[in-house]
């Protein structure tokens, strides 16, 4: 038996299963954002229908659940009836907060009108706020607490379990 | 109906492979004849109901029977008809099932090309692959079954992953990795085979290396069609990012390609044995662990699959695999003994193992930098990611030795040389050297490792195109005729060495169109408005206008350029964005005007439909094309090497092995 061989590969082999057992179950994708704990960037964006300025700094005093989404998006729409009830659900103390991004007003406006919208949505017309919220693709959701700060962030549709497991973090 | 037939033929597929193994492992202690022969009728049967159940699930997936759960994951009526048929790879259940159908194919014609011949080894080595095919039938009857029944069955389904259906190179990509990562199964069982019997005769190298070679052409071509499809594609302009997952297709590629090398030291001096089985080994490991990077979800890739339940299955079968070989080696690699020695440092062999060395180099510094994330978050919790800087400043000095060593090895002869003949092979190609960087020079180029790979090229230009024809030129002087000479000395009896040259000719190319390509490229944003034109490296570009194009399955808008040059039109370019339903954001697929000479490029980063603006970046590249073509090349003249002649193919079919003490012929 050569020793050498089986010492050398079997170290070789422990740390490399070692440390793919140790990457097991977790989501590549789930990028931590660097928001978390920070202050969330401010902004102010027009309302869609209305054109009412909203400024994030005004509503600041309970938690917000800021709702980055489109209306080419498919999984937003499955997304869509979760946050329209949980927003009915939650008032008045929790401020549900749509942005739209890379997308036209008309298409917006219709896609509310059919499926129905229980609170705000601002239009991001350049799509700053989404740079600075560091937004990869929609559906993302941001969970403020009262002071504004960033407590939660979630890629992705979110079922109901998810967001209420979300709000938890903010609602204290 | 279809879901359930699916369900009883992978089952009977798990029994077949187990059985066979069990079998083929038996026949390898008792030596028995009859227990070879009947693990050969199981492989056989173990392959005709694993293609039996591909093809099923191709039936199903053309009929749209939604009633079938991966149709139903992955199918939809209003996709074109090759997308219907390429879903098959399309996600992970389907692709489980894809990896069994390449597998079948490749155990039942390694088993019937070897049926006869090379006996001693091929109980065992049917024994291995049986039992890897064990494994992937048990994770398709089990972990990942696509013939789950879908009750009611719905009428339509969301058709597969929209990167898959927005190039048709996509379609050819899996097939040929899948044939490159499955083939190193087969090569994998010689060398278990030959370490279980304790000896790696002279017998048991022809099909180690031939079952080596076909995979790894498959597998040089899938990478390059990964990196054209990127470029392609993905619109960032380059062809290779060192993602984790295309590290998972480069890593066995690199120690498959030392692999075929050593086998060449083995063949010539009986050296080096221990090594080339321990090569093949990690080969096939490397291609469990690139499965497992897929399919684990735990790397972030583009090209990984959604996370699955799969990925622990996979891991236990690699620890198993890994245990089982490190096992094998530690118990018999000192009984495969060399029958020679190495001659000196300035001897063909040398430079063969300083080729190897690299290689395994390479394979290391690749992986380590794969799993350094892993390691980073698994000790402190931090996210990060190991980019270009890290494997552009470790890969590029130890590419640019290698293609030296391409160009000095060959030069040597084997064994002991004089210094006299040391010189007399070293010093000429110099010359040659000299000739391409100054070239480079005065085609502007300034990188230091550009030119130094373009000189590096030029010394292996000399060397190998001087190889390549010396069995022709021997032949002229000896008085034939230079077509005679052509045929008998390169196409007929020279053909593996001819195959070789070729080979190593189109990694020069290679070498050279990627140090260019990457050291030369510009890269400029503009912003247009219908109607502009703005110069850009050389050429003036128009903004035509922007289009919205529908599909069933997709929406683009897409933008349509002119290019001219020197005020005569070139081409029109429409670079464009595509929407498919259920993606959260648009592909962007990029356009390209490509010539002998280099790429024009144009991918979309902003386009405004009401306004007719847009934003573009344009990347021009030298000699792109090139890569492409080079490795194109490499595989052909591989595949030139691995075909017999017709002459060679005769005599070897009237020679037989002898049969193993103790066994009788029967049939």
């Amino acid at each position: 038996m050569n020793r050498t061989v089986l010492f050398v590969g079997v170290a070789i082999a422990a740390v490399l299963l070692g440390i793919l057992f140790l990457g097991l179950g977790k989501n590549p994708n789930d990028i931590r954002s660097p928001l978390i704990g920070k202050q969330a960037p401010s902004f102010t964006l027009r309302e869609v229908g209305t054109g009412r300025l909203v400024d994030l700094a005004t509503l600041k005093g309970k938690p917000v659940v800021l709702n980055f989404w489109a209306t080419w998006c498919a999984p937003c729409w499955e997304e869509h009836p979760v946050l329209v009830a949980n927003a009915r659900m939650f008032e008045p103390n929790v401020q549900f907060l749509g942005v739209v991004f890379q997308d036209e007003e008309s298409k917006i406006l219709n896609f509310l009108q059919q499926r129905g919208s229980s609170y705000p949505t601002v239009v991001d017309d350049k799509g700053k706020t989404a740079i600075a919220y560091g937004i990869g693709g929609v559906p993302e959701t941001f969970f403020l607490d009262a002071n504004g700060v960033i407590a939660a962030k979630h890629n992705g549709p979110m079922s109901p379990d998810i967001l209420q497991a979300n709000l938890q973090k903010v609602m204290r | 109906m279809i879901a359930a037939l699916g369900r009883i033929l992978i089952l009977a597929s798990l029994f077949a492979s187990a059985a066979g193994a069990l079998l083929g492992f038996a026949a390898g202690r008792s030596r028995s004849l009859d227990g070879l022969n009947w693990a050969r009728r199981f492989a056989y049967l173990y392959a005709g109901l694993i293609i039996g159940a591909a093809f099923l699930m191709e039936y199903a997936l053309l009929t749209h029977d939604f009633s079938v759960g991966y149709v139903a994951q992955v199918g939809s009526r209003s996709v074109p008809t090759w997308v219907t048929i390429v879903s098959l790879w399309s996600s992970l259940e389907g692709s489980i099932l894809f990896w069994g159908f390449v597998l079948g194919a490749y155990v039942g014609l390694a088993t019937y090309f070897t049926r006869g011949k090379y006996v001693e080894y091929q109980p065992d080595a049917i024994g291995v692959w049986l039992s890897c095919a064990a494994f992937f039938s048990f994770l398709i009857a089990g972990p990942a079954n696509p013939f789950l029944t879908v009750s009611p069955a719905p009428l339509d389904g969301p058709g597969p992953n929209a990167l898959l259906q927005n190039h048709v190179l996509m379609a050819i990509h899996p097939p040929f990795l899948y044939l490159g990562y499955v083939g190193m199964t087969i090569p994998f069982g010689f060398a278990c085979a030959a370490l279980l019997k304790g000896r790696l005769g002279h017998g048991v190298l022809k099909p180690l290396r031939e079952a080596l070679m076909l995979p790894w052409i498959f597998l040089t071509i899938a990478i390059m069609l990964g990196g054209w499809w990127a470029y392609e594609v993905l619109g960032w302009g380059g062809y290779w990012a060192w993602d984790p997952v295309e590290n998972a297709s480069l890593l066995p590629w690199l120690t498959a390609t030392a692999a075929l090398h050593s086998i060449m030291v083995v063949e010539r001096r009986g050296i080096l044995k221990g090594w080339t089985v321990t090569l093949v080994q990690a080969t096939f490991l490397l291609v469990i662990l690139g499965t497992f990077m897929t399919r684990s979800g735990v790397f972030n890739s583009v090209h990984s699959f959604t996370q699955s339940a799969i990925g622990p299955t996979i891991l236990a079968f690699l620890a198993v695999a890994l245990l089982f070989c490190i096992g094998l080696l530690a118990f018999r690699i000192d009984k495969l003994e060399s029958e020679g020695r190495m001659e000196g440092a300035a001897s063909r062999e040398a430079m063969f193992l300083v080729n190897n060395l690299l290689f395994v180099l390479l394979t290391f510094t690749v992986l380590i930098g794969t799993v350094f994330p892993l390691i980073v978050e698994a000790l402190n919790g931090k996210q990060m990611s190991v980019g270009r800087p890290y494997f552009d400043s470790m890969v590029i000095p130890i590419g640019a030795v290698l293609l030296f060593v391409l160009g000095v090895g060959p030069a040597l002869p084997w064994g002991r040389a004089t210094s006299e003949q040391v010189k007399k092979a070293l010093l000429p190609p110099l010359a040659t050297a000299i000739v391409f960087a100054a070239v480079g020079w005065f085609a502007n180029i300034r990188s230091f490792w550009t030119l130094l790979t373009i000189a590096f090229g030029g010394y292996a230009a000399h060397v190998t195109l001087g190889q390549m024809f010396l069995p022709m030129l021997q032949r002229m002087k000896r008085g034939e005729a230079a077509t005679t000479a052509f045929v008998e000395g390169q196409l007929s009896r020279g053909r593996r060495r001819f195959g070789g040259y070729i080979v190593h000719a189109a990694v020069m190319g290679a070498f050279i169109a990627i140090a260019v390509s990457s050291s030369m490229r510009q890269q400029t944003e503009l912003h247009f408005t219908k109607g502009q034109t703005q110069k850009v490296s050389g050429f003036d570009l128009t903004f035509l206008g922007a289009d919205q194009r529908s599909e069933p399955h997709r929406t683009s808008i897409v933008g349509r350029f002119a290019v001219a040059r020197d005020g005569k039109p070139v081409t029109t370019l429409e670079p464009r964005m595509n929407q498919y339903e259920g993606m959260r954001e648009p592909i962007g697929t990029p356009d390209v005007h490509t010539t002998a000479g280099g790429d024009f490029y144009l991918a979309l980063s902003n386009i405004d439909l009401t306004n007719q603006t847009t934003s573009i970046t344009v990347y021009a590249a030298p000699l792109v094309v090139w890569i492409w073509i080079s490795v194109v090349v490499m595989g052909l003249g591989a595949l030139f090497g691995l075909v017999p002649s017709r002459r060679r193919a005769a005599a070897a079919s009237q020679v037989r092995e002898p049969l193993p003490e103790g066994a009788t012929e029967t049939a």
